[in-house]
């Protein structure tokens, strides 16, 4: 017999917050871990519809976010509001090529790779197995790891509004789009920890599954899924 | 150490991968290396060495570090003979006051508020998990930590003062203050103390404390 143990087939879970292996009580319901008194679960509860609902609305104020200015830097009388965009263009006109990298990527590639990231492993999850779950998990921790970075920007503003505050001679001021620009990532942050990894291997156990019942003699040609677990 | 222990007293380990399910049996990372799941890669059990030590020396460095981080002037600009000074809470301050009252918020709880409670808890932690007194809230002290972690973020902070710098340095003058160099070893002493902090150790620990006083009893 190839098929992988799982934990949740015997109904046992592991606590989420220390690792320890829980017994559900019948039925599966939710409850309380005896080392560290979190809530455990067998899945996260409602983890896919949750992290539908944060990415949709992550992707939905990334547009406010981007459109309107983040914030507005006054030198000599003038200057006028900056969006996100213009902010890192103006950045390499300004030669510092290598500072506007840092930016473009701490404030746009992440955000929207993260949210595309998020949304692929939720269609791999609910429509069809993921065929490289190695793949997935590594997207999956890409996804979780990068996020803290978008906050970068945020971070700066609040630095150069206190610094840059001189009347009309130069001053830094924040715009609405910072306002949108906080909420993405926070949100896009909590729907990283909605989403439960174990799904996509769920999926993976049951698209097997099927296969084995449909009359395929159920091969197992991925050598780390075979009876080796266990062994590390 | 802790697995150790528990091999040697014949409780047999088990344990489900987090994120993957998987049960595992039998698994043992010795001291200073890290256990992973043989199926999705995940990284199960680091085990540094001496970890409670080190955190707990680690963790009041930080605490230490954090009152001359937060109240010494980071940053200061001037421009002709106008200058002002940047802290950790001005910013806020100010942010507060044009009414950006939720990025205000934000910023102040990831930059102060969650990496000063990191310390605080951790310091409890490794400090009171030695009385069997405290086993509740230190339990409740390492679920706060679990979920205050990710949200600490004065690595990315330290990166925002780098391009605040660069970006405004053509404007006018801009000196580091003092406050940045412990703010700098701040960032530093926080990683480490993450990098170091093993919650299994405290478990492990409490559980020999209860395994010894059954043997008493």
């Amino acid at each position: 017999m190839s098929r992988p143990k799982k934990a949740l087939a015997q109904g046992r879970s592991s606590c989420l917050c220390c690792h320890q292996l829980v017994s559900l009580p019948a039925g599966g319901g939710p409850t309380r871990c005896p080392r560290c008194g979190a809530r455990v679960h067998g899945r996260i509860d409602g983890s896919l519809m949750l992290t539908w609902a944060l990415t949709i609305t992550g992707t939905l104020l990334l547009l406010p976010a981007n459109i309107l200015p983040i914030m507005t830097v006054i030198y000599l009388g003038a200057g006028e509001p900056s969006t996100i965009i213009s902010g890192v263009m103006q950045l390499y006109h300004a030669g510092l090529w290598g500072i506007a990298l840092i930016v473009f990527v701490a404030s746009i590639a992440v955000p929207v790779m993260k949210l595309v990231g998020l949304t692929l492993l939720l269609v791999r999850v609910q429509f069809g197995p993921p065929r490289f779950p190695l793949q997935a998990m590594k997207l999956y921790r890409v996804v979780s790891g990068i996020g803290r970075w978008s906050l970068l920007d945020l971070f700066m503003i609040s630095i150069l509004v206190a610094l840059v505050d001189m009347g009309a001679i130069a001053s830094v001021t924040a715009g609405p789009g910072s306002t949108a620009f906080a909420t993405v990532v926070v949100v896009t942050m909590l729907a990283a920890r909605s989403f439960d990894p174990r799904l996509i291997w769920d999926a993976c156990d049951d698209a097997r599954e099927e296969l084995r019942e449909s009359g395929a003699t159920g091969e197992n040609n991925n050598p780390k899924d075979g009876g080796a677990a266990g062994n590390v | 150490m802790g697995f150790g222990q528990r091999e040697k007293s014949g409780e047999q380990w088990q344990r489900a991968c987090h994120e993957c399910d998987l049960l595992l049996e039998d698994g043992l990372a010795p001291p200073g290396q890290k256990l992973v799941c043989p199926r999705c890669d995940a990284i199960l059990h680091r085990n540094p060495r001496r970890s409670l030590h080190y955190t707990a020396a680690l963790s009041l460095t930080g605490l230490v570090l954090f009152v001359p981080a937060a109240s010494l002037p980071l940053l200061s600009f001037s421009i002709f003979a106008f200058g002002a000074e940047n802290t950790l809470f001005n910013g806020v301050q100010t942010l507060f006051s044009e009414g950006y009252y939720w990025m205000s918020t934000l910023v102040l709880f990831c930059s102060v508020v969650a990496p000063l409670g990191k310390f605080i808890l951790l310091c409890f932690v490794c400090w009171g998990c030695t009385w069997a007194l405290l086993d509740r809230p230190v339990a409740a002290a390492v679920r706060w930590y679990h979920h205050l972690k990710e949200w600490g973020m004065l690595d990315v902070y330290m990166l925002g003062i780098l391009v605040a710098l660069v970006k405004m340095s053509d404007l006018g003058k801009m000196e580091m203050g003092a406050g940045l160099y412990c703010f700098a070893a701040m960032m530093v002493v926080a990683n480490l103390t993450t990098l170091s902090f093993d919650p299994e150790s405290v478990w492990a620990r409490m559980a020999a404390r209860r395994r010894r006083a059954e043997a008493v009893a």
